[in-house]
């Protein structure tokens, strides 16, 4: 059995090279967007996969809901992917195609959660040193929760740095007991 | 409620103290699925191969498969509290195990926690459990015996400080009857022992505990247990933890002996590991590099010279060779040794030590084949008197086999064939030994010297065993000298020699058995 992301990958990758050529990364983007809210939905996932369904239907319903949002390539998108029962797979090539475009424009996303609400200041000085560790531009998204007591903890990729002190206290304690 | 030693207040201050506060950059990953032990986690970009990975509540793994989109990685112990999505974390380090003669007389499991319920183990040292081998610069040839106290293997396939001997049979054949002799007549002979117990039932290695307790051998040993109820990752690194642990001897100019019981349930517990991992299975289902995870293993035991120890230990320990024997056992099929893992550990191994379910259901224990049981390099540090004594026996013993056919033709063979076949008889009978009864060098002299002369032909067969007790204790009551001389010097003199032949012309006058 493959991976999802094994799978998902020619699909972004594929999307991805026509959308440079075309010059049309955020349309594309956000018809993915809207391509994975939908498909995401209970209802309409138990949809999509319910093999007692023939394809046109499911077509017909796909595009008539998305109408208005999808362009002639993404009608073609949503065809192929029924074609190729891949449809369940489409939050995670959303997700690959986002990435792709963040390297593509030299920007990586950064979660940085605080204990507290942080002020303007704050939060630009922290992204402004990420910048110039990981050599990217950041998009944060800042999160508040107490749960970390104090500090912050930064997710960058698979890269977490933690500087807060719930995590040096229960270092504190592995450090106790080895 | 109890306290530990770790919790000692300048022990605590002294942590707190020197714990520097730093911000811990890292990298994390998502438990993408759980299956029997095995899970698959995405992320995790900087993970290496081998490396631990920290799971929720205290819980570690092994980074095995390095894929394109996950990391494929086994848990050790339990794994039924880690679920999907769940976060886990790099450590940066690669498994230790505790190490250091603190461990003596303990039993431990495959990570060195001790099991034996006498409270913690207080090692000073940890140690990486998969090292690479001494390379040809450190090595020395084997020269110094292993006294097994058995007389089948010290005359006929004798074992050397450093030397990987395998033991090989069905099942009931006496496999780990012989290796736990070998362990129990290490007393005294300055070498440290360690049992490593894979995938056997708790109550067999409680068993082997006991008669090790029970004849003092537990003095010098560590038992590390991996029992069949343990996780598939446990009986897989259990050799390796108990190969780091003999390791700590071997480098610091020490003599060691490790018993692997048995590396075909490693095998099987490495398959599963595999399996799951969704590695391709090869022959009879095993992957590809279960040649490896023996030859690797069995590489590391080995005699190292001065140098090596002296570089090891900075000067500390001088003139000094170490050394780790290996007695890897395996498990055949009836009697199948052609399948994989058993020609795999024959070929990996300097010798082998053949067990057959036709002698042990014969009498004949310790069932040893004595035709394909060879040792290859233990010649060269078997004693010179038994050296001298035990080249009859092989002789003796393989002239038999060729004539064992015609035995039932026994009333038409002619005089010399009759003698032989009767040499060879009596033979088979003197290298029976009862369990849990190592003989010293000198006693097995005796013995030898006895049969080799010749004084044994006119004795009944039933009657050889009852014999030999019988002269090893008039020897010893009346003749203590030649006993300490042997002893002493471990060869046998022209002297001994003399004095051996009236002790015995002695006793079969005096008609004492």
């Amino acid at each position: 059995m493959a991976e999802i992301s094994t799978v998902a990958r020619p699909y972004s990758t594929g999307i991805f090279s026509l959308a440079k050529e075309t010059k049309k990364l955020a349309e594309w983007s956000e018809i993915l967007h809207l391509m994975a809210t939908v498909i995401n939905n209970k209802d309409m996932l138990a949809f999509v996969s319910d093999p007692k369904i023939v394809d046109e239907e499911k077509e017909k319903l796909l595009i008539d809901l998305m109408g208005k949002g999808l362009s002639k390539e993404g009608i073609n998108l949503v065809k192929l992917l029924i074609e190729n029962k891949r449809l369940g797979i489409v939050a995670t090539i959303s997700k690959m195609f986002d990435e792709l475009k963040d390297i593509d424009q030299g920007t990586i996303e950064a979660d940085l959660v605080f204990a507290s609400k942080p002020s303007k200041e704050e939060v630009d000085e922290l992204i402004k040193s990420l910048e110039k560790k990981f050599k990217k531009k950041i998009e944060a998204n800042v999160k508040v929760d107490e749960d970390i007591i104090g500090g912050t903890i930064i997710h960058v990729g698979d890269t977490v740095i933690d500087a807060s002190v719930k995590g040096q206290l229960s270092s504190l304690a592995y450090n106790l007991k080895a | 409620m109890q306290l530990s030693t770790s919790e000692i207040s300048e022990l605590i201050k002294s942590r707190i103290k020197d714990f520097s506060v730093s911000s811990e950059a890292r990298t994390q990953g998502t438990v993408v699925s759980v299956t029997d032990g095995i899970v698959r986690v995405h992320g995790l970009s900087n993970v290496m191969s081998g490396e631990m990975i920290e799971f929720p509540g205290n819980t570690f793994g092994l980074a095995l498969n390095l894929e394109r989109d996950s990391v494929g990685a086994v848990i050790l112990g339990d794994y039924e509290h880690i679920s999907e999505g769940d976060v886990c974390k790099c450590t940066g380090k690669i498994l230790e195990v505790p190490v250091g003669p603190e461990l003596i007389g303990r039993v431990v499991d495959a990570l060195g926690n001790p099991i034996d319920g006498k409270g913690p183990v207080k090692t000073k040292e940890t140690d990486k459990l998969e090292k690479v081998a001494p390379g040809v610069i450190a090595r020395k040839s084997v020269s110094q015996p292993v006294q097994t106290g058995l007389k089948a293997i010290d005359s006929m396939v004798p074992i050397g400080r450093g030397q990987r001997e395998l033991i090989i049979g069905d099942r009931q054949t006496g496999k780990t009857a012989v290796a736990i002799d070998t362990i129990i007549n290490q007393k005294g002979q300055n070498m440290k022992c360690i049992y490593v117990a894979i995938g056997q039932k708790a109550s067999t290695i409680m068993n082997v505990v006991r008669k090790l307790e029970e004849n003092g051998a537990m003095e010098y040993t560590t038992v590390v247990s991996a029992s069949a109820s343990d996780s598939a990752a446990l009986q897989f690194l259990a050799p390796y933890a108990g190969c780091t642990m003999g390791e700590y001897y071997r480098d610091r100019g020490e003599d060691a002996l490790i018993v692997y019981d048995d590396l075909t349930k490693q095998a099987i517990a490495y398959r599963q590991i595999s399996l799951l991992l969704r590695r391709p299975p090869g022959r009879e289902a095993y992957p590809g590099d279960v040649f490896y995870i023996h030859s690797r293993l069995l590489e590391r035991a080995a005699r190292v010279n001065e140098a090596y120890v002296e570089n090891f230990t900075k000067g500390k320990v001088k003139g000094k060779t170490g050394s780790l024997t290996a007695l890897p056992i395996i498990e055949t099929a009836a009697g199948d040794v052609s399948a994989f893992v058993p020609t795999n550990v024959i070929s990996i191994t300097d010798g082998q030590i053949f067990l057959e379910s036709d002698l042990f259901n014969a009498g004949v224990r310790p069932a040893i084949n004595a035709g394909i049981s060879v040792s290859r390099v233990g010649g060269a540090a078997q004693t010179k008197v038994i050296k001298k004594l035990g080249g009859g026996v092989r002789l003796a013993l393989a002239q038999y086999r060729e004539l064992a056919a015609f035995a039932q033709f026994a009333s038409d063979l002619d005089e010399a064939t009759r003698k032989q076949l009767e040499r060879g008889k009596m033979f088979t009978e003197l290298m029976k030994q009862a369990q849990y009864a190592p003989l010293t060098v000198s006693n097995m002299a005796i013995t030898l010297f006895a049969a080799n002369n010749g004084y044994l032909d006119d004795v009944p067969t039933e009657k050889v065993l009852s014999f030999e007790k019988a002269l090893h204790g008039f020897v010893a009551s009346k003749y203590k000298a030649v006993v300490d001389s042997i002893e002493k010097s471990l060869a046998l003199s022209e002297d001994d020699e003399k004095k051996l032949t009236k002790a015995i012309e002695d006793f079969k006058a005096s008609n004492a058995y």
